[in-house]
């Protein structure tokens, strides 16, 4: 049985017999040390071998809602436990793929921690085994501050608390609480504390759940204290909770209850379930069997309790390579008639939710496997915890009490759409989320496409109090989201919002979600898609792929010159003949009284971006040739730099997207400054349109962009710098920090400016405009929010970065003394073995020695 | 000791590994010493993976197949952007005619961004047609042009399929049909 070549396969560390080989077996197959099959004209069909079986099924459990969990996981166990003398490796697979799967997929960690309490019914060995590695694995990652991982093991761990002696679990959550004390104590804004009290309180359920009710009524007291402890820290509001919330009430609207910390609403929930005797009745219990199976069950009573390793927990921890924040509940669901998701109060609504999360970001890489397993989010979950799937929303109110409402494809869709709105960022880039919302969509349109539908219009309403950098995130995957389900959707519900002024953030909303349609599509098939009071957003020139040249045009000034530059650039011209033709451009803006630098430039600039309008290959590889001269106008004044950017912007008013495309490959050349950027948008576009430039999701994205931009390449050298083998100057850094600072103030003059209403273009208005003023600067606030969080977060990023790289310093230290320790006691406890083994050998050479004095004879045969 | 889990095959697969194409056509590279893809669907069944000397590595470029032959640049410019800053895009040529013929290369600055790219790109819709993302060694020039007997791709030769988007029948079979030539009449807009 035991013959298949994965040993020396690749996959002999991960899972069981990963290095399992068509090919190989075909081959072996023809050789005559294969047992498996009796000569060539085997009737068996083949079955595949244990530790297959065992790697295929444990990956696949609870994936199946036709099978009986309890069956299921039994079935795995006794598979293993079957062959746990004929296959040795297969033991430390087994192990490895628990782990593993606790980690890769967190929703089957139950039902992994029920196989394991079967198989220690079998063979208790298997339990000490996976503890040993799972406390070893858990201060690895409490070294590295890889929280998620800490967390999703202690999951594991926490679901054995009822194989586990003494206090078990308990311990290392009260140890980890003095942790979270201490930094919390030292600094009020700590994040690190935070987060080691979510993880303690994320925890707790699952060991709860994991006990018979005798063992739950032992470990009441101890969950209590541990509430009790940690209330203070989950209560008390972190300093940047304002900075991330997600939601701004409009001067004078009622406001519909800020946004709860999620710890604080997990605080309050563990206590309402320690009031109610942990009930825990969302979470699955695939170990309890039917009273039918007397058996089983008493033989799980009885089984064998083990010992927890012990767990190191460093005395100084690390935020690890994501940043903390706060984190605050969202729901697109919250306000409903029927409840589709678990209300806030409800400490299933904190449960499942984490558990999602933690799959969609886990499983970043497939975003297929996301999808099937937010789909099937209500076999990991105790039965009944959901409505059927694909219930209708308007069929919930059908459902009679105690009956679950909960949507399952709600729950689902709210968890993704929590990381999509997540500020400061989530942790995968925006459009992995799009994607996954996509796939699920692909995989059960009539599930959950409807829930998309309602979340579109809770989102829509919301939208004018939603933060703008979060309405823009909504923008830009609605638009994409509709690109994968061939544009389609009910635009007549939003009819009436057409007629709204171009500040109406709704009206914004959608202006903005036709133009990044176009931008994937092209303008025509969008028209098409859109009902008649729609289709005056696009005008016929967006229908145009190349933009009109203004100098075709005899009246605009310096027509002939613009055609003669034109010429020039396509016959690629030596320099000098287009030098001839700005001079007289020069000459004549001067007569005119014209910044002669100012109106050259433009000129120039539209010639390039016309002579390169056929594609953005064309125009950059125009702009490439013409560099020096761009660089060589930038330079020379505030003034000429400014119009580089108002010519591209102008030039491709109508394509923005292409505009944008061109400013960032300028702003590579360094023909273009961020802080040109920022003025242009800020201050001269956003002047000449008195406000409503703010309004526009393209020159949002812009600015948006450029300071990513400037924020990005401080963030690569402050990392960079933090690297023992880079050499990073300090000069280049420091200059980089203070051009960013410098940019942010620029920023934050500017959108002040418009906030108060004190820009100069704002005041010279008369009274009647004094709606459209207090829509300006509605604006201007929701801009400066989205950028004041961003210097804050950037700030912050710069502390902790020095804070942290000492942090992992002492980490480093304080682990050589563990190891050392443990090294020597490992030493210590060798050598004492060493003498025992050697006393017994002792007794028994002597014994020899003796038998040897004694009879010679032995002797001499010996020899 | 150290318990890491590196190398180990996970549980679920990955989207971003390079496509049995790439490591098939690598194999067949290895043996005529040149063979250049334009691009063609037909994926072999034997991957091979080598760690130690594999191009991919660090390969920040993208095949990009089954486009539109009307799919515009800025149209791929402002779907994969979303996976990071684009540094360059080469569009697929028809080798006479110089027109699209259906693919593209996409280089991003940095290696993440090219595997984020065939996480969440791949296999989704741009233009109403679900395009595929592979990475790949990188552009050299002459690889823009399609490598078929008619100067597209080769998988538009003998395509049975009618497909609209990329020229109707394919192009071997269009022309036994009617004797004439595949004409490329430009986006119809």
């Amino acid at each position: 049985m035991a013959d298949y070549d994965r040993r020396g396969g690749g996959g002999g560390r991960g899972g069981g017999g990963g290095g399992y080989n068509n090919k190989k077996r075909r081959y072996r197959d023809d050789n005559d040390d294969d047992h498996h099959y009796r000569g060539n004209n085997s009737r068996r069909r083949y079955d595949a071998p244990p530790h297959v079986r065992i790697r295929k099924q444990l990956i696949a459990i609870a994936e199946n809602p036709m099978i009986e969990r309890h069956d299921e996981i039994s079935q795995i166990a006794n598979l293993f436990t079957d062959n746990w003398e004929d296959d040795v490796l297969l033991r430390g697979n087994f192990v490895d793929l628990v782990l593993q799967l606790c980690v890769e997929q967190p929703l089957k960690t139950p039902f992994l921690a029920g196989v394991l309490m079967v198989a220690n019914t079998n063979r208790p060995e298997v339990v000490d085994m996976l503890l040993e590695k799972a406390a070893r694995l858990i201060e690895e990652k409490l070294r590295e501050g890889e929280w998620r991982d800490v967390k999703l093991y202690l999951k594991l761990v926490g679901s054995l608390q009822g194989v586990i002696e003494g206090e078990g679990v308990f311990g290392v959550l009260g140890e980890l609480f003095e942790r979270a004390v201490g930094l919390q104590t030292a600094s009020s804004e700590d994040t690190i504390g935070t987060e080691i009290v979510k993880i303690i309180l994320l925890t707790l359920p699952y060991v709860m759940a994991a006990g018979s009710p005798e063992q739950q009524q032992q470990w009441q007291q101890k969950a209590a204290d541990l509430l009790e402890n940690t209330a203070i820290i989950a209560s008390e509001p972190h300093p940047l909770q304002a900075v991330i919330e997600p939601y701004h009430p409009e001067p004078g609207e009622e406001n519909p209850t800020q946004s709860q910390s999620l710890i604080s609403l997990l605080q309050a929930q563990l206590q309402i379930e320690a009031t109610q005797g942990w009930a825990l009745s969302c979470l699955p219990r695939p170990w309890q069997f039917p009273v039918s199976e007397v058996e089983i069950a008493s033989k799980l009573a009885s089984a064998k309790k083990h010992v927890l390793p012990a767990i190191n927990i460093p005395k100084t921890v690390v935020t690890g390579p994501r940043p903390l924040f706060p984190e605050v509940h969202i729901s697109v669901y919250g306000q409903q008639e029927v409840e589709s998701v678990p209300p806030p109060t409800s400490l299933a609504s904190s449960l499942i939710r984490d558990a999602l999360l933690d799959t969609i970001n886990v499983l970043h890489f497939n975003r297929n496997a996301t999808a099937r397993q937010l789909i099937e989010v209500d076999c990991y979950f105790a039965p009944r915890t959901f409505a059927l799937r694909g219930t209708p929303f308007d069929r919930l109110r059908d459902i009679e009490k105690p009956k679950s409402t909960w949507k399952p494809e709600d729950v689902a869709v709210d968890a993704v759409f929590t990381q999509l709105f997540l500020l400061p960022n989530p942790e995968h880039k925006l459009v992995y989320y799009h994607s996954v919302l996509t796939e699920a969509c692909k995989l059960a349109p009539a599930a959950i496409a409807p829930s998309l539908g309602r979340a579109i219009r809770y989102l829509y309403r919301n939208a004018p109090r939603m933060d703008l950098e979060l309405s823009y995130r909504f923008m830009d995957w609605f638009s994409h989201h509709l690109s994968n389900f061939g544009f389609t959707w009910k635009w007549t519900e939003w009819v009436d919002d057409v007629e709204l002024s171009g500040l109406h953030p709704r009206k914004a909303f959608i202006v903005g979600a036709i133009d990044k349609e176009i931008r994937l599509s092209f303008a025509q098939r969008i028209k098409n898609t859109l009902p008649e009071p729609y289709q005056g957003l696009i005008g016929p020139e967006k229908e145009k792929d190349v933009p009109d040249f203004k100098f075709a045009n005899d009246d605009t000034p310096f027509a002939a010159e613009g055609r003669e530059i034109t010429a020039l650039l396509k016959r690629k011209a030596p320099d000098e003949e287009i030098d001839a033709v700005i001079q007289r451009i020069q000459s004549q803006a001067i007569d005119r009284d014209l910044d002669a630098l100012v109106a050259s430039t433009d000129v120039f600039v539209t010639c390039v971006l016309y002579v390169g309008s056929k594609s953005l290959s064309h125009v950059l590889a125009a702009i490439e040739r013409t560099k020096d001269r761009l660089s060589d106008a930038g330079a020379a004044s505030d003034a000429a730099r400014t119009q580089i950017i108002e010519a591209v912007m102008a030039y491709w008013s109508v394509h923005p997207g292409v505009a944008l495309s061109i400013v960032e490959k300028l702003l590579n050349y360094s023909i273009l400054t961020p802080l040109t950027v920022i003025n242009w948008a800020l201050n001269d576009r956003a002047g000449k349109t008195r406000g409503e430039a703010l309004a526009l999701a393209h020159i949002y994205e812009l600015v948006f962009n450029t300071v990513i931009k400037v924020t990005g390449r401080v963030r690569q050298l402050v990392i960079k710098s933090s690297q023992p083998d880079e050499m990073v100057d300090d000069e280049t850094k420091d200059a980089e920090v203070k051009n960013m600072r410098e940019l942010f103030r620029a920023i934050e003059d500017s959108l002040g400016a418009w906030a108060q209403g004190t820009k100069d273009e704002m005041l010279e208005q008369g009274g009647e405009d004094e709606s459209q003023n207090g829509l300006v600067k509605r604006w201007g606030t929701r801009w400066l929010r989205v950028f004041k969080r961003r210097q804050a977060i950037e700030e912050a990023f710069l502390v902790e970065a020095v804070r942290e790289k000492g942090r992992r310093e002492e980490v480093r230290k304080e682990w050589e003394v563990v190891e050392r320790q443990r090294a020597e006691e490992k030493a210590a406890k060798d050598e004492e073995e060493k003498k025992k083994k050697e006393e017994e050998n002792g007794v028994e050479n002597g014994e020899v020695k003796k038998q040897n004095g004694n009879g010679g004879d032995d002797a001499d045969i010996v020899e | 000791m150290s318990i890491k889990m590196r190398g180990v095959r996970a549980t679920v697969d990955r989207l971003d590994r390079p496509s049995a194409y790439f490591n098939n056509s690598r194999h067949k590279r290895r043996r005529f010493d040149k063979d250049q893809r334009d691009g063609d669907d037909d994926a072999g069944m034997h991957p091979e993976q080598r760690e130690d000397d594999d191009p991919l590595k660090n390969a920040t470029t993208l095949y990009v197949g089954n486009l539109s032959f009307f799919t515009t640049e800025e149209q791929v410019y402002e779907l994969f952007s979303k996976c990071g800053e684009i540094k360059r895009l080469v569009m697929g040529l028809d080798r006479f005619n110089k027109t699209p013929c259906g693919f593209c290369f996409v280089e991003y600055y940095t290696h993440q961004d090219a595997l984020d790219c065939m996480k969440y790109i791949g296999g989704t819709k741009l233009d109403e047609r679900i395009i595929r993302t592979d990475l790949d060694p990188g552009f050299e020039e002459g690889r823009q042009y399609g490598r078929g007997k008619s100067g597209g791709q080769v998988r538009d030769e003998y395509r049975e399929d009618y497909d609209e988007g990329r020229g109707g029948l394919g192009r071997a079979i269009a022309r036994e049909r009617d004797g004439r030539d595949f004409v490329d009449d430009g986006r119809l807009r």
